[in-house]
């Protein structure tokens, strides 16, 4: 067996392997808003997944995952649970002495997911949200819990939302922006793109 | 001072206690406010992560919209601040300014190039202001746990008023409102927040330590500037002492809900009688 290729004497998983580099994955999360991100930069401390929330609960730790973006591991980043168990809580991109933004990462990574046709739980209800957004431009709640989770949720919300309603707090009227059909419309442009 | 007071979804719902306190608190303190015209959802932690574009855009209309009243935004909520302070840097990047201005005129808002600060209502009370000759009534005996949670000290080249491992901008509020702040360890922890809904059992097992740590530490009531923790810890917390067979009973309030009592102003007026989780214990034990 050909000895394996050895960057700087790191671990296999950390391993810059140049025949499994796949750039095209690296780009497209770039080119996805991921400019500032730094992925380049990643030196495979691990401080990310230290600090990270969720970390027990992952598939793929934050410093794994952004090893898999950069080795262009397209099918093992886009499946992991990682994505959808990261809670956005910044202290992966707060603490990275690199100036690496795994947060930001991530979240590109998710766009790309849904796309590609991931589909689970995180996926339907992201997409909710953002549809429902860009309908009138102010998050009207129990239409979110409705469209999510049909008459079940809506009655398992139910205390909840009397007790809100009865404290002013719930409006059976949706608010809205001032044109939202206008606002709908270019929002919508711009996911097609 | 004025600014332009960017309130959000959250705020004329689930914390309608945070924009009435907030509003009432800033009059109280001579600030003035003046409500962003047509604002919008920011997005939240979410939007981007479905488009990259559609985040953005949502995050910097508002941010083009407080440069047209050529006012800073005020944000109470972290959420807002936070997507309105990335919005902001975002703008002072090339590309991405391009990016976010082609979305934003085809709206018919123009993107100016005098870029506007984003403030939160937290780093305003706790750095341009004296709040400390103003306080009427001490809230003496009174143990809080200020909770910061993520997105409003992280991270900290978008926000960079307070630390984001170890904030202290609550506490010194507390402190001179006359309250006792209590050591709380988990105050920058993350409660699960915008994963709850897909992700329930998680983000309860996370909002659970941090009650399980505010509750032995003997406090009287969790301080937060978020309504999208509040929504976890407050909205969600009976449900969680069912699902762990533990009771908390725990008030959950707002900063400025807070400095408002300790301003003297009267419950009612702060919207304390909002919350769904009773915080009689706090007023009881402040005699109020």
């Amino acid at each position: 067996m050909a000895a394996k290729k050895c960057f700087f004497g790191m671990k296999v998983d950390r391993q810059v392997d140049g025949d499994k580099m796949n750039p095209n994955f690296l780009k497209k999360v770039i080119s996805e808003g991921g400019d500032g991100a730094a992925i380049a930069a990643c030196m495979q401390c691990g401080t990310c997944s230290g600090g990270c929330t969720n970390i027990d609960r992952m598939d793929l730790s934050p410093r794994k995952l952004i090893l898999m973006v950069q080795r262009g591991d397209w099918e093992t980043v886009l499946k992991s649970e990682s994505l959808w168990l990261c809670t956005s809580c910044y202290t992966c991109t707060s603490r990275c002495p690199r100036g690496v933004r795994p947060s930001d990462v991530i979240e590109a990574v998710k766009a790309i997911a849904i796309r590609e046709g991931i589909q689970n739980d995180s996926t339907r209800f992201n997409q909710i949200f953002v549809e429902l957004v860009q309908k009138r431009g102010i998050l009207f709640e129990p239409e979110l819990m409705q469209k999510y989770g049909g008459m079940e949720a809506m009655l398992e919300q139910a205390k909840l939302g009397i007790q809100l309603a009865l404290k002013g707090k719930m409006s059976p009227f949706p608010a809205k922006v001032k044109d939202p059909k206008k606002f709908n419309e270019v929002l919508e442009k711009a996911s097609q793109k | 001072m004025k600014y332009s007071y960017y309130p959000g979804c959250s705020l004329h719902t689930t914390a309608k206690e945070f924009d009435i306190s907030t509003q009432i608190v800033m009059q109280e303190l001579g600030i003035e406010l003046q409500e962003l015209e047509d604002w919008s959802c920011c997005g939240g932690s979410v939007a981007a992560g479905v488009s990259h574009d559609v985040g953005m855009a949502l995050a910097a209309r508002n941010v083009a919209l407080a440069q047209k009243q050529n006012l800073d935004l005020l944000a109470s909520c972290s959420g807002c601040y936070n997507k309105s302070a990335r919005a902001v840097k975002a703008l002072e990047n090339e590309t991405e300014k391009e990016r976010i201005t082609a979305i934003l005129s085809e709206m018919g808002i123009s993107v100016s190039d005098y870029n506007i600060r984003v403030r939160n209502v937290v780093d305003v009370l706790a750095n341009d202001i004296d709040i400390s000759a103003k306080i009427k009534r001490p809230l003496k005996g009174l143990k809080v746990a200020c909770y910061y949670g993520c997105l409003l000290t992280k991270p900290a080249d978008i926000t960079g008023w307070d630390s984001p491992v170890f904030p202290m901008s609550m506490d010194k509020l507390s402190k001179i409102c006359g309250a006792e702040v209590v050591d709380f360890r988990s105050k920058t922890k993350c409660c699960g927040g915008p994963i709850l809904v897909p992700k329930q059992d998680v983000v309860f097992d996370l909002t659970k330590q941090l009650l399980d740590e505010a509750v032995s530490l003997g406090a009287d009531c969790i301080v937060l500037a978020c309504p999208l923790c509040a929504t976890n810890l407050e909205l969600r917390q009976p449900d969680i002492e069912k699902k762990y067979n533990v009771s908390y009973k725990l008030p959950i309030l707002y900063i400025t809900e807070i400095i408002g009592l300790a301003l003297g102003i009267k419950p009612g007026k702060l919207g304390i009688n909002k919350h769904i989780v009773s915080p009689k214990p706090v007023l009881d034990k402040l005699g109020i």
